[in-house]
């Protein structure tokens, strides 16, 4: 072979390799899943801006994990910054934040069967769903200072309740939902300190709770008609504050809107949560470790029930989630580890004792059970 | 279609009606000259990439990202077209490559890195890039190295004009004029890009579905086809130059920036809202202006600078929707000064030594506010005097061995961090192929920015300078023939940087930077160019280069179910190549750009299960033909340019599609003012 001939042939070479389109996105095939019995969703919340949101599934009696399978199930991802799961009729609902979508998936399959957009609505970056009853649910926002209405069944949208906030101190954070007789009360959190009650009948709010700690996190109502209640304390920086970073547990009656109790609690790391069991008779909280009291207590008990696991170099995890599952009160804590990786959830007995603990996705945050 | 017919039309009538043209080109067959050219003592063992006039004013549409991108080895992150692309050296982060231009930094005085998609590179005349150690004798900071951008003298006699006129896809518009004036002693310049485009390209979105449904049963779904919405861009920028140089040795100058520019910031592919209801969009407005005098003498050389930098940054996120109470979800405002001042010595007591001395001051002032209620408290108004002082001494005790050292000095704030010496050497090995190996060792700091210290929320006051140690080696040749150059550059470099800055979200629903990470970069840079002349007239010409960079985490981890110890750092492809032939017949240039990422990871674990853990590896390709075409009165050029020639569906960052096959046409004017050309 002369130079010449050689040279082409490198040169025809070096072409088609250079010539080769490369794609890297696409589409794939849809996973068909059918899993019965019991199950735990947990809805991992991904990073914002980056559209990584996952969902996994966990059986617990096979204490088998399945992840990412909303994207497996259906070939399109769940989206940008997973809030909320809610599980009704065999209909799991997902509240995806910044992409300004409400899925229904079908619990046995992860299929869609249902979808709720922004457009012509009043939503714009949903959190909570909340079913007042069959046809109706309930939508709070993180910007919108609307609570908006839809049919859970048809995901047809029904309207908004106007918040009535101002703009100024006091924008539309609305999160957790709890309902006591036709009244729903909805924790507004960002900036913001306030408990509105919605009168369901009317779909118009009708009372405000003022609390006088800032940001009111997580919020659950107890089989007493007692409305629990954390807050973050907001934050307290070098020259700027909105709070002073002390969480601190609120009672309040369901029915006369009066705060009970309030217990200022330790300056925390970690996310602070509340859960009940399924009886509402139990409630557990993350301020650090994880606690549990009796509904009836008037305080925290000073030993955590479960500590916040500690590594060898005694470094203690950080605990992201909190869910109680309300058939066998079994826990699930999260830990978002580093927030750019896997997270891990750990399960616990009811009376504590580790169980099993397992990988899934970015930044678990919140679960639900079958 | 129409587009199609428009390119075909113009390469015709470039090639048809000016076919005559190709009888004034005349080739001169040279002899060959030994180039025996002296290596500067000013760039002893200095790991340096400069870039070439041609490739920087290749076309008016071009970014100093893209340029980046396609003709170094430096990872350029780009979130998409005329959106945020910033650069990194050797596996190091946006933040660790500091850019100057004509002396004066420029990165951002809150975020502490550039964007590189605001420099249009018709604006620069030259780019060096120094990689790791040998960023020292030129500013601190950059712990991966540094971007030197200058503008210069056009040295011309008379006056100038060139025009050039872009219509691309996606109702893209570029223009760009460039007026100089040169006698004796001035020169002067204005140049004037101007670059519009609605940006609204379509893909195939696979990240989202549509279900199709008959009588309320699903039958089928597919993966939409949908716009890139609210990629929109309105970038003006104008850059004015004057310059004196006198016989005594004296050279004045005085160069102002100016940019205004509006961009929308585009929807995930993700995100099902709509832009109708939604804008979210930045607007900057950012002017720099650089005063200079230089004073040449035989043994020493003074320099002086001063420089100022205003910029406002507004951004915006807000509903269009009537009926709704809140508008604003977020409205904010940065407004960021900058004064700057520098003192420059240089003085060589004898052919083999050379002493210099730099010492610079800044001032940064930052003002940040939020008037949104979403961000109420989101507010800052600090500044910081920033010193920083080099002494250089560069030695040459024979022919073929040269060393040098510096060491420099940082103060921020009123903190000084230590000293921070560089240690630089070469040797020639072969004086026909001109192959010299090179060495450098150097530690280095870079100081928090402003957000990172006193954003709010967030900003953390204590934080620690991120501080390195990096060394390198490597050689390059040259060698010149009659008909061909050849020449090249092998790098192998080793650093470690601790105390990385990281900002990861918190509890309380915002993000906070701490110290954490370690990080342990090498790997091998190489670059290669050649040129070979046909007899007949044709010259090929092609460059290229490769890059591999493990840049691994050994930071603390987070506790026990951290997996990111010793994983490739986020973002950042552990290989990454690219080719630019180039093949000149008389009048025509063809030019072909290849260039290649490796996977990248997008979790700190580098979990490809997940889903989204990972970002597979890509090829792009653009072709462009440009045709010449000299008259009487003016010349004239049109260039017709394919990019994503081979129309790759592709993403560079998580849920941001890029743009498929598009095209688009410069017709570039020059008139002659003198008819003697």
């Amino acid at each position: 072979m002369n130079g010449l001939k050689r040279f082409w042939m490198y040169a025809v070479l070096a072409g088609s390799v250079c010539l080769c389109g490369c794609d890297n996105v696409g589409g794939e095939e849809e996973e068909e899943f059918d899993v019965a019995g019991d199950g735990v969703f947990v809805l991992n919340e991904g990073n914002l801006n980056a559209g990584n949101s996952t969902l996994s599934y966990y059986n617990p009696e096979t204490r088998e994990v399945e992840n990412g399978v909303f994207h497996r199930a259906n070939d399109r991802k769940l989206g940008d910054t997973g809030q909320s799961i809610a599980v009704r009729d065999g209909m799991a609902y997902l509240a995806m934040e910044n992409s300004g979508v409400i899925w229904g998936i079908d619990v046995r399959t992860f299929k869609v069967r249902g979808q709720l957009l922004t457009k012509g609505t009043k939503i714009i970056h949903p959190r909570h769903i909340h079913f007042v009853d069959d046809t109706t649910a309930y939508v709070t926002d993180l910007i919108s200072p609307y609570v908006n209405i839809f049919n859970p069944k048809t995901f047809v949208y029904r309207g908004a309740i106007p918040t009535g906030q101002k703009a100024l101190n006091g924008h539309s954070s609305t999160e957790e939902m709890v309902q006591r007789g036709k009244y729903v009360f909805t924790n507004c959190w960002s900036y913001n300190d306030k408990i509105l009650v919605i009168d369901t009948e009317k779909h118009a709010v009708c009372d405000s709770i003022c609390l006088d700690s800032p940001q009111p996190k997580s919020m659950k109502l107890d089989r007493n008609g007692k409305i629990w209640v954390i807050t973050d304390g907001g934050y307290s920086t070098d020259g700027g504050s909105f709070g002073d970073n002390i969480p601190c547990l609120f009672r309040i009656d369901a029915d006369t809107r009066k705060i009970e109790q309030k217990q200022a609690l330790d300056a925390d790391e970690a996310n602070v949560q509340i859960a009940l069991n399924g009886r509402g008779d139990t409630l557990y909280l993350i301020n650090n470790d994880i606690y549990r009291m009796a509904v009836t207590d008037t305080h925290l008990p000073v030993r955590p029930f479960i500590e916040a696991k500690k590594d060898a170099d005694g470094k203690r995890h950080k605990l992201y989630g909190l869910s109680i599952n309300p058939v066998n009160s079994e826990l699930y804590v999260a830990d978002a580890v580093d927030y750019s990786q896997a997270g891990v959830v750990y399960r616990y007995s009811a009376d504590g004792k580790p169980v099993h603990e397992f990988r899934v996705g970015i930044n678990p945050r919140a679960l639900a059970f079958k | 279609m129409a587009r199609y017919g428009l390119l075909i039309w113009i390469l015709w009538f470039a090639s048809g009606a000016f076919a005559q043209e190709g009888k004034v080109d005349y080739e001169l067959d040279l002899e060959e000259v030994p180039v025996l050219a002296k290596r500067p003592l000013k760039h002893i063992g200095i790991q340096k990439t400069r870039l070439d006039t041609v490739v920087l004013h290749e076309s008016p549409a071009l970014s100093m990202a893209d340029v980046l991108l396609q003709h170094s080895t430096l990872f350029v992150k780009s979130y998409g077209r005329a959106t945020l692309a910033t650069a990194e050296f050797r596996g190091t982060s946006a933040s660790h490559t500091q850019v100057t231009w004509n002396g004066m930094k420029i990165n951002s005085p809150m975020l502490g890195t550039v964007d590189f998609s605001m420099i249009p590179s018709y604006f620069i005349d030259d780019v060096s890039l120094y990689h790791g150690a040998s960023s020292i004798a030129l500013t601190g900071g950059g712990l991966g190295g540094a971007v030197e951008l200058c503008t210069k003298p056009q040295d011309v006699r008379g006056f100038g004009l060139k025009y050039v006129q872009g219509i691309g896809s996606f109702s893209t518009y570029d223009q760009f004029l460039h007026l100089n004036y040169g006698g004796e002693c001035w020169q002067g310049a204005t140049r004037v890009v101007y670059s519009t485009s609605k940006n609204n390209y379509r893909y195939t979105n696979y990240d989202k579905k549509t279900d199709v449904y008959e009588d309320g049963v699903w039958v089928d779904s597919y993966h939409p086809v949908e716009r890139n919405k609210s990629g929109y861009f309105d970038d003006f920028h104008v850059l004015q130059e004057l310059y004196c140089r006198t016989s005594g040795g004296h050279r004045f100058g005085v160069a102002f920036w100016q940019t205004v520019s509006k961009r929308g910031l585009p929807f995930l592919s993700v995100d099902y809202k709509e832009d109708t209801e939604f804008t979210n969009e930045q607007k900057n407005n950012t002017a720099r202006a650089v005063l200079s005098w230089d004073y040449l003498r035989e043994r020493f050389k003074w320099a002086m600078r001063a420089g100022y930098i205003y910029s406002d940054l507004a951004y915006d996120y807000f509903t269009k929707r009537q009926e709704t109470v809140l508008s604003d979800i977020t409205h904010s405002r940065s407004y960021a000064n900058t004064f700057y001042g520098q003192l420059e010595a240089e003085y060589m007591p004898s052919s083999r030594w050379m002493l210099s001395a730099q010492a610079s001051v800044y001032r940064n002032g930052v003002k940040s506010s939020d008037n949104s209620p979403y961000h109420a408290g989101d507010n800052y108004d600090e500044g910081r005097w920033e010193f920083s002082a080099c002494l250089s001494a560069r030695w040459k005790p024979t022919e073929r061995f040269a060393v040098a050292a510096c060491l420099r000095e940082e103060v921020y704030g009123g903190k000084g961090v230590p000293p921070i010496p560089a240690l630089f050497w070469d040797v020639v090995l072969s004086k026909r192929w001109n192959i010299v190996a090179k060495g450098s060792i150097a530690r280095n700091y870079r100081c928090p920015s402003l957000d990172d210290l006193y954003f709010r929320p967030g900003g953390n006051p204590d934080l620690k300078p991120e501080h390195g140690f990096t060394y390198d080696g490597g050689i390059e040749w040259r060698k010149t023939g009659k008909r061909y150059s050849v020449q090249g550059n092998a790098t192998a470099f080793d650093s470690y940087i601790d105390d990385w800055i990281l900002w990861v979200p918190n509890t309380k629903g915002f993000w906070q930077p701490s110290n954490v990470k370690r990080v342990h970069n090498y790997g091998v840079e190489l670059s290669a160019g050649a040129e070979y002349r046909f007899p007949k007239g044709v010259v090929l010409h092609a460059d290229g280069n490769f890059s591999w960079t493990p840049s691994l985490n050994y930071g603390e981890q987070a506790n026990s179910n951290d997996a990111s110890y010793g994983k490739q750092l986020c973002y950042i492809p552990l290989y990454s190549a690219a080719l630019t032939p180039r093949v000149a017949w008389r009048n025509w240039t063809l030019l072909y750009k290849w260039c290649y990422y490796s996977e990248r990871f997008t979790t700190t674990s580098n979990e490809v299960s997940h889903i989204t853990g990972r970002l597979k590896p890509y090829y792009m390709s653009d072709l462009s033909l440009e045709k010449r075409m000299a008259f009487r009165w003016l010349d004239l050029s049109v260039k017709g340019v394919v990019n994503n020639l081979l129309g790759s569906e592709y993403v560079t960052v998580l849920s941001r599609p890029m743009p498929g096959r598009n095209y688009e046409v410069f017709l570039e004017i020059r008139p002659r003012w003198s008819h003697k050309q």
